[in-house]
């Protein structure tokens, strides 16, 4: 358990600094700031989507699709208590603003699980072609 | 049984002697080892007591995959399902060469035999083999897989 707690952290420090240093470099760009909170906001974001990735290796016989699912299920609940923590102790959250946090992070999502399903199916391709060609110059041995 | 054995670094002609009473399985198996470069598997038939029935020599070749279930071995071959009284890590080690990769905790496939690679809908990936079944490849096992094909061609 310590070891996975240790590779967690790990992971959110990485996922964390590559966020704070794009973050950066978008508002260099577009010439904007940003806010104390706004930093919080990030950092406890990227500590739920490490924790929700992470996820991934500990329902190994649970299939791909299910757990993208359970994954996204859970980043709904942990983005919803995250957006109510926020609301209680540091301002209140419109509508619109929940709607625009769910919409911010769901369409990446799917566009990366999208993009998992399509490499699950071009691996397989691959390996195929390669597991041919092996057969192929096994028998003409 | 006896094992002698002679290391002489300026040997030129290696060879192996048997002395045998009865031609017996283990006999055949280490002629069949000398003889093909390959090692063999004892088995007997799945569904007869381990005491009762003809010990048969498998050859790696005819097996599709090994599969460890309760504490127990079975190779599935064209021509039935035979227990081995090996550990699945035993036969890991031995036929790592011949073309057997480990997909799963209990499982270790032939890639000579594998018909197909196939992703079902819910993206796990299944081995095909000519008989019909079906075997899944584990996804924390996917990069080991991958890895084991890369040094298999290389190696061919």
């Amino acid at each position: 358990m310590a070891e996975k707690i240790k590779a967690y952290l790990l992971e959110l420090c990485c996922v964390y600094t590559i966020m704070s240093v794009l973050g950066a470099i978008v508002n260099i760009i577009a010439g904007t700031e940003t806010n104390n909170i706004n930093v919080l906001v990030m950092f406890a974001t990227c500590a739920i989507a490490t924790f929700v990735l992470f996820l991934h290796r500990l329902f190994d016989s649970v299939s791909p699709l299910v757990m993208i699912v359970v994954q996204y299920l859970v980043a709904c609940a942990l983005v919803g208590l995250l957006l109510w923590l926020v609301s209680v102790f540091i301002s209140p959250i419109t509508p619109r603003g929940w709607f625009e946090f769910y919409r911010s992070f769901t369409i990446p999502y799917i566009f990366l699980a999208g993009f998992y399903y399509f490499r699950v199916f071009s691996e397989a391709k691959k390996q195929n072609k390669l597991i041919q060609e092996i057969q192929e110059k096994h028998d003409a041995r | 049984m006896k094992l002698n054995l002679y290391e002489d670094k300026n040997n030129t002609s290696e060879h192996v002697d048997v002395y045998y009473a009865n031609m017996r399985p283990v006999i055949r198996q280490i002629i069949d080892t000398v003889n093909s470069e390959r090692p063999s598997l004892q088995g007997r038939p799945a569904d007869e007591d381990l005491d009762d029935g003809e010990e048969i020599l498998l050859d790696p070749r005819e097996i599709y995959y090994l599969d460890h279930i309760d504490r127990k071995l079975f190779a599935y071959t064209k021509n039935g399902v035979f227990r081995l009284m090996n550990t699945l890590a035993a036969c890991e080690d031995m036929l790592w060469n011949y073309g057997f990769v480990r997909v799963s905790k209990s499982n270790l496939i032939n890639i000579y035999k594998i018909k197909q690679l196939k992703p079902d809908l819910n993206m796990k990936v299944y081995a095909s083999f000519d008989n019909g079944e079906r075997i899944c490849i584990n996804r924390s096992y996917k990069k080991s897989f991958n890895e084991y094909l890369q040094r298999m061609r290389r190696m061919s």
